[in-house]
């Protein structure tokens, strides 16, 4: 019944809407037919015509009237008002250009932050992963003591007993994450141009797990990583673009990666994306050789939930399955578990708690930009109080009357709104450029209709959030405006109260933001201001990476014989001070770690916990400008065929020699199971240097030199006083030089690795600051509007007041303590919800507590002074009030 | 808006449907048939007619064409939809219902 009822409506609805004209005229055509048909009856009766057509209108009972009523019931006229209300705003809208100008640019910053933020949260937090079913993946972890990450690496050894005893998961794998650099890092060469790319190498059930599927070829087949088999590889779609132009029979082809000939089998599709490893160009087969102990832990697990397992069975079976691992290896493992983490979260946790974080403090700046607009709305509905109540004594009932503030006040939120999203697909544009420290899925950051969805009802929403209380507001008590020649007692009243209630949340809001990221840049100042360790001025030192490959450089010596040449010619170089060799960087390049043992101490697993490990050359503590505390540095002597020796960071030699000179003793490399290592002498002591990121405590690390070890790839450290451009211009050519096939990573001065490294705080610390600026002058704009309103209304009382003998500094008092009490007001809630909510940043924070004093009442004194200061033009205007002028207009 | 008061609500739209069902006329038509049938006892004036039939035909139960009229003017006739017949039927059961149950009401003697 209602479906056949629209199937004949709806065509006459639409037509009236839109052919608005033609139904006009039809209604007219069929009214005046039945007029003058009675105009004719009327004649013929004997009227004389005057009085025929009189009478044939009154017999028609008011034809306009009969017409809007035609109107109504065609349904035309909701549309119809709400079409005039939309003219009527505009026109309001466009006659007050600097109202409409200040309105909608708040909106558009509240609107476009919110809409960039959005997207970013929605790209890397909400957007499905591209995988068919994601949900059912997780990644597989292996968490120990002493080795305390909640995410811990995997051993090929902890994998294989993974697999033989899994029921959970289809074909568990396992990909190279970590470790040692050349893991993830191929050197393809034997082609034209040497080239390293990023990749890794995976078990043959990682491309079954994704669901992937070859662009070219084949992908791995069940066997294919079987200790000994043939090795090959898989390419990515760009880098077959890239170097092999594209071409179709490159499949059973040959390729040289890391000196190691690979046979290529197939293609992956560019749309294949791993966030895990967003660059890897090349996928080759992972061998699982029978280990010979339970390291090294350069491995993470993942897998595929079969149909009808739940997470939490499967972390149930993983974790019988870490206990029968520790019981077999108890001299190796205590307290193994296996944590299960569904892949996206895998992904993405880590990067939750800023983001949210950061969406919260955009809902804060809009929530500002609408109490702002509100109250220029309310400043504003004095002025138009005259017209609201002369539209009601013409008839507009409360309902028209709201509707028609209500949807001027939506025409602004989506001006705004329009506007916001041009600034927030510039703002996208912007994030997508800086990138902010390894941020990911940045590729699936865009602005969609997703986007464009939110920017619309939030600008709908904002809309009618702040239309609705001045519009409310404005519709009541009308009775008096009228009759009271403009200045109705009790509606200003009123109306004074929400101007207060506006102002205090809007002092309360920006407080909250303003802690939050004050917390937020005191932590980053106090995280750039951490030691790294070595005293060198960053800008000085220049650091390239520098990989040797191929086979010419599988034996040691010839390792060393080319960086021998290499530290030997860059020393020459005129300008240059100081150059060493070096497999780690501070603050968070670090090159290898693994346990230890110090000869003629007891070793536990727990007590020589893994301990960052740097392979070095001669030099490298006075490039740095790291003290050398005791002892001596490497020299050009230790060499392979010389006693191996070892130098230990100053924490180190604290906890392992606290009561005696640590020179002399001796220390090996791994647990005492690992007989191969020779037990090195320690030779001397260096200050504490941070390898693992500025905000981590451990400070234990040994040194050994380079010489005495097997290290294709180093970091080549210079200082000197040359502009590291033209420096770094002739370093990669003396590397050319010796040797075409060496690749050569892009150099970077010590100062860019630092900055790198702190990149991620540095990038939510930067947005939550300017969110917090825009907030504080949102507030200061806010604050100024409601004194100034507040000033305009008692300009009147003012002046007798002055007539009475008043003075300006009274006015000024009056004026001020006002604008004190609502900004003191809104401080304390501000103060009671910064308590309550910054403890959500905790784990942003870095050596400051969520409750820091200092970081509140710093930020309470900025903002009451912000607001003094807002307070100061109206109250200079108050002090200028002329009595006389102003009890003229009574 | 005026309401021909002393109509009962609907019964107009009940009188317009009974006549769309004989044959589909044009307004001054239909005005000219009421008159008509009902004597002088239905006041309808010419005016409130119209917006009764646009809220007809914004139901779905009459639906209106622009013809040529007798004296081959132009005018727009409007006749019963499917929808309007069961509506009529159901209108006119109710009214039969309503009606007998007033005049049985009415009937009753005093006590």
């Amino acid at each position: 019944m209602r479906l056949e009822h629209w199937l004949y409506a709806a065509p006459l609805r639409l037509r009236s809407l839109f052919r608005r004209q033609q139904v006009e005229r039809e209604l007219d055509e069929e009214l005046r037919g039945h007029l003058e048909h009675l105009i004719q009856q009327n004649l013929t009766a004997g009227m004389p015509p005057e009085q025929a057509r009189a009478a044939a209108m009154r017999q028609m009972d008011g034809l306009e009237q009969r017409k809007e009523e035609c109107r109504d019931a065609r349904g035309v006229n909701f549309f119809e008002h709400f079409a005039q209300d939309i003219r009527y705003g505009a026109r309001v809208l466009r006659k007050n250009p600097g109202f409409t100008l200040t309105a909608v640019l708040a909106l558009a910053l509240g609107i476009g932050a919110n809409s960039a933020i959005f997207s970013v949260v929605y790209g890397v937090l909400v957007r499905p992963l591209p995988f068919p079913d994601a949900e059912r993946l997780a990644m597989v972890y292996v968490h120990f003591s002493p080795q305390n990450s909640e995410r811990g690496n995997m051993s090929i050894a902890d994998f294989l007993d993974w697999k033989a005893q899994n029921r959970s998961f289809e074909e568990p794998a396992l990909f190279a994450v970590a470790g040692a650099a050349q893991l993830r890092r191929f050197d393809l060469t034997g082609v034209d141009e040497p080239e390293e790319v990023r990749g890794t190498s995976v078990t043959t059930g990682f491309f079954p797990a994704l669901r992937a599927q070859p662009l070219l070829g084949r992908l791995f087949l069940p066997g294919e990583d079987a200790a000994g088999s043939e090795r090959k590889v898989v390419l990515g779609e760009s880098l077959w673009r890239r170097r092999f132009g594209s071409r179709p029979d490159i499949v059973g082809q040959g390729i040289v990666l890391n000196g190691m000939r690979f046979t290529i089998i197939g293609v992956l599709p560019a749309s294949f994306q791993f966030a895990r490893l967003p660059d890897a160009e090349v996928w080759t087969n992972l061998l699982l050789n029978p280990p010979t102990h339970r390291g090294p832990y350069f491995y993470n697990g993942i897998g595929r939930l079969k149909p009808g397992v739940t997470l939490e069975q499967a972390q149930a079976e993983t974790n019988a399955i870490g206990g029968s691992i520790e019981r077999a290896n108890s001299s190796w493992y205590s307290h193994l578990t296996m944590p299960v983490i569904p892949l996206r979260e895998a992904l993405v946790g880590k990067v939750r708690p800023a983001l949210l974080v950061l969406f919260g403090a955009v809902v804060f700046v809009l929530l500002i930009a609408a109490v702002n607009v509100a109250n220029l709305l309310l400043s504003r509905a004095n002025v138009r109080e005259r017209e609201i109540a002369v539209r009601a004594a013409l008839g507009a009932g409360r309902g028209r009357l709201v509707r028609q503030l209500l949807t001027e006040s939506t025409l602004l939120a989506l001006l705004g709104g329009g506007l916001g999203l041009l600034l927030a697909y510039a703002g996208i544009q912007l994030l997508r450029a800086w990138n902010p420290g390894n941020l990911p899925r940045v590729g699936d950051i865009q602005l969609d209709s997703h986007v464009a969805l939110f920017t619309l009802l939030i600008s709908l929403a904002s809309g009618i959030l702040f239309g609705l209380a001045p519009a409310m507001h404005s519709s009541r008590g009308l009775i008096g405006s009228l009759n009271e020649g403009g200045r109705s007692g009790t509606a200003g009243t009123a109306r004074r109260r929400v101007h207060a209630a506006l102002m205090v949340s809007e002092v309360a809001l920006s407080l909250v933001l303003l802690i939050g990221a004050g917390l937020l840049l005191r932590s980053f100042d106090l995280l750039q201001k951490v030691n790294a360790g070595f005293s060198a001025d960053p800008q000085k030192v220049l650091a390239l990476d520098i990989t040797l490959s191929g086979p010419k450089y599988a034996d040691g010596k010839a390792q060393v014989a080319f960086f021998d040449r290499l530290i030997e010619q860059a020393r020459a170089l005129p300008g240059v001070e100081s150059a060493a060799l070096s497999d780690s960087l501070p603050p968070s390049e670090a090159g290898d770690s693994d346990t230890f043992v110090i000869d003629g101490q007891a070793w536990t697993q727990a007590g020589f916990p893994s301990t960052d490990n740097a392979i070095l050359g001669p030099g490298y503590f006075r490039a740095m400008e790291i003290p050398l505390l005791r002892g001596r540095d490497f020299a050009d002597s230790d060499t392979a065929g010389s006693p191996p020796v070892a130098i230990i960071s100053a924490s180190l030699a604290r906890r392992y020699f606290p009561h005696e000179d640590p020179i002399g003793h001796r220390l090996k490399q791994s647990d005492p199971s690992l007989h191969g290592s020779p037990f090195m002498e320690i030779v001397g002591v260096v200050g504490d240097v941070k390898y693992d990121g500025l905000d981590d405590h451990s400070e234990m690390a040994y040194y050994t030199p380079y010489r005495q070890n097997f290290a294709r790839n180093l970091y080549l450290v210079v200082r000197s006083g040359l502009p590291a451009a033209s420096l770094s211009g002739t370093l990669r050519q003396q590397v050319r030089d010796l040797d075409p096939d060496v690749v050569v990573s892009q150099p970077s001065t010590l100062e860019q690795v630092m900055s790198d490294s702190v990149a991620q705080p540095r990038f939510r610390t930067a947005l939550l600051g300017l969110f917090a600026a825009i907030a504080l002058v949102l507030a200061a704009i806010g604050i100024y509007g409601v004194i100034a309103y507040a000033v305009a209304q008692r300009t009147h009382e003012i002046g007798i007041r002055m007539a009475l003998g008043a003075r300006r500094m009274d006015v000024l008092r009056l004026v001020t303590i006002r604008g004190l009490q609502l900004t003191l007001a809104g401080l304390a809630i501000g103060m009671a919800a910064a308590m309550a909510l910054t403890r959500l940043l905790k784990s942003l924070l870095f050596g400051v507590r969520p409750s820091d004093p200092l970081t509140f009442l710093g930020m309470a004194t900025l903002l009451c002074t912000v607001a003094l200061l807002a307070c100061a033009e109206p109250a200079r205007r108050a002090m200028r009030v002329d009595p006389m002028v102003a009890l003229r207009y009574e | 808006m005026s309401r021909p008061s002393d109509l009962v609500q609907g019964t107009l739209d009940l009188l317009l449907l009974k006549i769309l069902a004989l044959e589909p006329l044009n307004g001054w038509a239909i005005s000219q048939r009421l008159k008509q049938v009902s004597g002088e006892v239905l006041q309808v004036s010419d005016g409130s007619l119209y917006p009764a039939l646009h809220k007809l035909e914004q139901g779905g139960w009459i639906s209106a064409e622009w013809k040529a009229s007798e004296n081959n003017r132009r005018a727009k006739f409007y006749s019963l939809t499917r929808l309007g017949r069961r509506q009529l039927e159901h209108e006119t059961a109710n009214w039969s219902r309503l009606s007998s149950a007033i005049s049985h009401v009415l009937k009753l003697k005093e006590a």
